[in-house]
């Protein structure tokens, strides 16, 4: 996985290398892929959470001052 | 980098931007503020988190598609050739700046020591994309889904606002030679689209409940905690001004940039790669923020929330033209933006019933409208480009400065790319019934639960103590 082994080798090249990160050169496109999974599985995720939380709350019919019953007195 | 005088270009550079963005992060932490002050104590917890996760959302999408999108489209596509492949196409070549380069799967968007200033370049750029978001953020608070704003965010923050960047902020975009668009600091690019797409979407998304009377009179619900959001716009301020920063090239060379035989001309330049200097630039943005301040104070008779929104607007108004500007000529313009901004918030208000909670559409999207119609005026004749001087719509060269490719600049920003897509995106949410939260959730809060149980832990640790 290792792009750059020994800095003076890399460094001391005809052609100097300027991608250094892991996996440079084989690994980018896997890794777009996989980050556009994480991301919309994120909004998945998360719509649904909220979704239900919203629900949960509509249906207790809470008025418009009863959240100051929640405010901490210490 | 091989020798030191190129080595300390680059990387004064790459420091350069790489500030910049610091300094701009401070507008993101002032939103927040502004929008957790402005907002009901029972909504205040979500008001902040809706803020803060546009800053992933934008990010995320900024990388996979949205500084593509910069690079690829100053064309239009199809509207005028681009001055590098004398192609219209979308910029996909070979050719320097080309958005093949900024592929998210490419080497470049990555360490690269070969490349010190993409990332810091792109990272400049994500900050005014966070910024579009937040504006329409402010907007919205207390009624609508994070799921929705996060959506509306993505869409404005990493599409919309681009393409308006790749069209009249871009040194190849089509806006420049068709219409002579000049907005060097942005007060139709980020803040007009801006203000546009938070009107669309309120349009959409209605009121808060108890926002407007029975007759249609509209009530003020002012902000809960003046000194947040009097501490937020402050950190806005700071943070527009490394914007400025941000939207020039801190050292370039023109003479061989024009193809100036035998001319070295080592300046500071703005977007548009025209000369300016950040002397110029730092008087005008002071004197715009000061005309700003006097003429809200004024107006808004010494009303805090409105005084310090109108130093913002007073920037914004004179942005268009605060590279060239005279100081005074800017803080008039920013006076008289302020002037139009406060009418027309309440006009609309009253007129339409849109809900606009902190003054966001009439401080971004009003003053940054008329900032641009003025520049038209006071810069006319100007040289949109320097990379040559020609004739409206002619398409091949560039355009002069001129009202009327001002004006139809300042519709397409806040109308076309700003207004249409996001009323078009606010009603297809609304359709799927994902836009707003119910009614009776508006009304408990969306903190109650949270609320609710931190009295419950609060109960538990008071009575551990007794």
């Amino acid at each position: 996985m290792a792009t750059v082994t020994n800095w003076i080798d890399h460094l001391s090249a005809k052609e100097v290398v300027g991608a250094v990160y892991p996996g440079a050169g084989s690994s980018e496109t896997l890794l777009v892929i996989l980050g556009i999974v994480l991301w919309l599985g994120w909004h998945v995720l998360t719509a649904k959470s909220e979704s239900e939380e919203l629900s949960r709350l509509a249906r207790k019919k809470h008025g418009a001052n009863d959240h100051k019953s929640n405010i901490t007195d210490w | 980098m091989t020798d030191q005088l190129g080595a300390l270009t680059t990387i004064f550079t790459e420091f350069y931007y790489w500030v910049t963005v610091v300094l701009m992060f401070l507008i993101h932490v002032g939103f927040c503020m502004y929008e957790v002050g402005a907002s009901r104590y029972k909504h205040h917890q979500h008001t902040l988190m809706k803020n803060t996760m546009l800053i992933p959302l934008v990010t995320v999408t900024w990388f996979f598609f949205g500084w593509w999108i910069y690079w690829a489209f100053p064309t239009g596509p199809g509207i005028a050739p681009s001055i590098m492949n004398e192609s219209a196409a979308l910029i996909t070549d070979e050719s320097t700046f080309s958005a093949k380069w900024y592929m998210p799967n490419t080497e470049f968007m990555a360490v690269n020591l070969g490349d010190h200033i993409s990332g810091v370049f792109w990272a400049a750029f994500l900050l005014f994309s966070w910024t579009a978001a937040s504006i329409v953020s402010g907007a919205i608070i207390e009624r609508i889904t994070t799921f929705a704003f996060g959506i509306l965010a993505i869409a404005i923050g990493s599409c919309f606002w681009v393409i308006d960047a790749a069209w009249g902020w871009h040194f190849d975009g089509w806006m420049l030679k068709i219409l002579g668009y000049h907005d060097a600091y942005a007060s139709g690019v980020i803040h007009a689209i801006a203000g546009g797409f938070a009107l669309g979407v309120l349009m959409v998304l209605g009121p808060r409940i108890g926002k407007f009377s029975s007759s249609g009179e509209p009530r003020n619900i002012g902000p809960r905690n003046p000194w947040l959001v009097t501490v937020g716009l402050f950190l806005i301020y700071t943070g527009f001004w490394g914007f400025y920063a941000a939207c020039n090239i801190p050292i370039f060379d023109l003479g061989p940039e024009y193809g100036m035989e035998g001319v070295t001309y080592w300046t500071a330049t703005n977007i548009y790669v025209t000369p300016t200097t950040l002397s110029g630039i730092t008087f005008n943005f002071l004197m715009s923020l000061s005309g700003g301040l006097l003429a809200g104070y004024w107006i808004a008779k010494g009303d805090p929330f409105w005084t310090y929104s109108s130093g913002l607007a007073g920037v914004i108004c004179a942005s268009a033209g605060n590279d060239l500007y005279h100081p005074i000529q800017a803080m008039i313009i920013g006076m008289i933006g302020v002037v139009i901004a406060y009418k027309l918030h309440y006009w609309v208000e009253r007129k339409f019933k849109i809900d606009d909670a902190v003054g966001a559409v009439a401080v971004h999207g009003y003053a940054g409208f008329v900032g641009l119609v003025i520049c038209g005026f006071v810069l006319n004749g100007y040289p949109s480009s320097g990379y040559s001087v020609g004739a409206m719509w002619d398409g091949s060269t560039y355009a002069t400065i001129n009202p009327l490719g001002q004006f139809l600049g300042a519709i397409i920003m806040f109308v076309v790319l700003g207004l249409i897509p996001g009323y078009v995106i606010a009603k297809i949410l609304n359709g799927m019934g994902k836009l707003r939260i119910p009614r009776d959730v508006e009304i408990a809060g969306l903190d109650y639960e949270m609320m609710e149980s931190a009295k419950s832990d609060e109960k538990a640790v008071s009575s551990a103590t007794r």
